[in-house]
């Protein structure tokens, strides 16, 4: 049986750290609490969850950017622990932002650089970045200083230079952050390409529709725990007999938030600003009800554009997460 | 072992455009030893002066240069790796770690070297000092022994500053430590008798002595002996960097410290 692509199983990984300066005291803080995750090989998994979740910790380890403290990590079959080196040929990774590249240097030296750290011989390079740099359209500026680039652009380098080992499995930690919508699609378009050519790849992300756009698989993570693991549509399954009801409303008291969330069926309250309004998102058993009740717990404030929708995967992150203001 | 060698030189040749575009490159290498010379002749060649000190003023200031981009170039590489979001790349990338550091510390000592161009000139051109007993063969393998012990401390160092950023300040002290203790600017014998045994142990100061020993006809000449002490110090270093670098590797994956955040 075909070992799968990226595997884990109970990985922990907690950061041990100092705080003071006198009187020093260890502080340790938990990324990742005993995580379980098979990925098979040509698949596109997307890793899901907010700030601070453990996503990034999860790429280092699988990158070999670091050890777990238990449990273990493996890559094509090979021990992240144990066969780094061996690791390190078979992959690539991107991650997100501007920062990892050489912005003086042009972007043609700045892959020349990395394939020569990636050992690959020169016959070989020279033809790789001429596809690469076609493929990712940066040809024709690939002579340019990357501090000229657009934020597009650099992502654009960041995704060659993640593939001039042509990886069959490929990191990408929040690869589209930054970026503007037609940037992000477009590598979201080649994300796709890819995994469609057989190149494993995990992606972490924070966008939804994009995980829900391209990822054949996702999992969920909270606190360093994976709480939701299935296909998009099997994750939006968790609020598949729930609705949503919204509506935008200046200046929300918290005691008619209190009263929003005391309603029956309700589940979630979210509130988000968009300008000087709140934009409220209730996830709720029956919306009708809840619309029918809405004059009663906010009677005396002005509600508008009042709706009751299908509920999407973000609907189903935010029940996961329990993210609610 | 060709792609090795490959990757080695791949770093070499990025540092160097680095730091040609780099203008604090040009202060460690131009402007800190031009004014360490300037000083240095002022004191050492008024009259009454020892003739024989002279040898310090001309050449001073360029040791020191070449000692500081040596040594500190490679740390400053580390740092500005690490802002630049670099340095996790180049960890994780199948090439060595020490490997890529062999490359970039060569250029630092390439780099460095060019601080005895404008010193020596400005002695020559500025204050007419010449050194004309130069025994041109020993000063010149002096200089390599020199140059391999500034190799080796460096190569040795540099992967602490991956590891800590703290020891970019550390360090720093050493680099002027090592400015009293080898006797850049002047004799060791005048510096303390505790202090001459720590500058026993620094490869530089057996290199520097034979340096100086071929600017003149007075004094020992023991070159043999000095040159010998110089290389063997330089080896335990390298045997210590060995075990460094897979501590190095080690405590940063269990750490995490090579990203800012």
């Amino acid at each position: 049986m075909e070992s799968a692509a990226i595997e884990a199983r109970a990985l922990r990984k907690t950061y041990v750290t100092t705080r003071g300066v006198l009187r020093r005291t260890r502080v340790e803080r938990i990324a990742l609490r005993g995580v379980d995750l098979a990925i098979r090989r040509g698949e596109l998994f997307g890793l899901l969850g907010p700030n601070g979740a453990g996503k990034t910790t999860m790429v280092k380890i699988f990158t070999t950017l670091l050890l777990p403290s238990s449990g273990s990590a493996a890559i094509l079959g090979l021990d992240a622990v144990k066969d780094p080196w061996a690791i390190r040929k078979r992959i690539g990774f991107v991650f997100g932002g501007e920062r990892g590249l050489y912005w003086r240097l042009s972007g043609l030296d700045n892959l020349r650089y990395f394939a020569d750290l990636y050992r690959i011989p020169p016959q070989i390079s020279r033809r790789r970045i001429a596809e690469l740099l076609d493929r990712l359209g940066l040809a024709g500026r690939e002579r340019d200083k990357v501090e000229h680039y657009s934020r597009g652009m650099k992502q654009r380098l960041h995704l060659a230079r993640g593939l001039l080992n042509d990886p069959e499995v490929l990191f990408l930690d929040e690869p589209t952050i930054g970026l503007d919508p037609v940037g992000a699609r477009e590598l979201r378009l080649i994300v796709r390409e890819l995994a469609d050519t057989g190149t494993t790849i995990f992606l972490t992300t924070h966008y939804m529709f994009e995980a829900d756009a391209i990822c054949d698989r996702i999992a969920v993570i909270k606190n360093g725990s994976i709480v939701a693991e299935g296909t998009p549509s099997s994750i939006k399954g968790v609020v598949e007999n729930q609705g949503v009801v919204e509506f935008e409303v200046v200046g929300m008291p918290a005691d008619r938030l209190v009263g929003l969330r005391g309603l029956p069926g309700v589940s979630s309250v979210v509130v988000s600003e968009h300008d000087l309004a709140q934009v409220v998102t209730v996830q709720c058993a029956r919306p009708a009800d809840v619309m029918t009740q809405l004059g009663m717990v906010l009677g005396g404030l002005t509600l508008s554009k009042v709706s009751s929708r299908e509920p999407t995967l973000e609907d189903a992150y935010v029940q996961l997460i329990g993210e609610s203001l | 072992m060709s792609t090795l060698i490959r990757a080695a030189f791949s770093a070499f040749r990025v540092s160097m455009r680095l730091r040609v575009v780099s203008p604090y490159a040009y202060l460690n290498w131009l402007v800190f030893p031009l004014l360490f010379t300037t000083v240095g002749l002022y004191v050492l060649s008024r009259p009454g002066a020892p003739v024989s000190h002279l040898a310090y003023g001309v050449l001073g200031g360029g040791l020191i240069g070449y000692w500081t981009v040596a040594y500190l170039d490679g740390g400053n590489g580390i740092q500005d790796e690490r802002w630049n979001g670099t340095l996790e790349q180049i960890f994780a990338v199948p090439t060595p770690l020490v490997v890529i550091l062999f490359g970039k510390v060569t250029g630092s000592l390439l780099f460095g070297i060019l601080s005895f161009i404008p010193t020596v000139a400005l002695a020559y051109f500025g204050f007419h000092a010449l050194l004309p007993h130069v025994d041109a063969l020993r000063f010149a393998i002096s200089l390599g022994v020199l140059s391999f012990s500034f190799f080796a401390i460096a190569l040795t160092l540099t992967p602490l500053f991956a590891l800590w950023r703290w020891a970019f300040q550390m360090l720093n002290g050493f680099e002027l430590g090592v400015y009293v203790l080898c006797g850049f600017m002047f004799p060791v014998a005048i510096i303390a008798p505790w202090a001459q045994g720590i500058a026993d142990t620094l490869a530089p100061t057996w290199a520097i002595r034979a340096i100086y020993a071929a600017t003149t006809t007075e004094g020992a000449h023991d070159y043999f002996t000095w040159w010998l002490a110089a290389i063997a110090l330089s080896l335990g270093y390298l045997v210590g960097a060995y075990f460094l670098y897979r501590l190095v590797e080690k405590h940063a994956r269990m750490s995490g410290d090579l990203a800012l955040a």
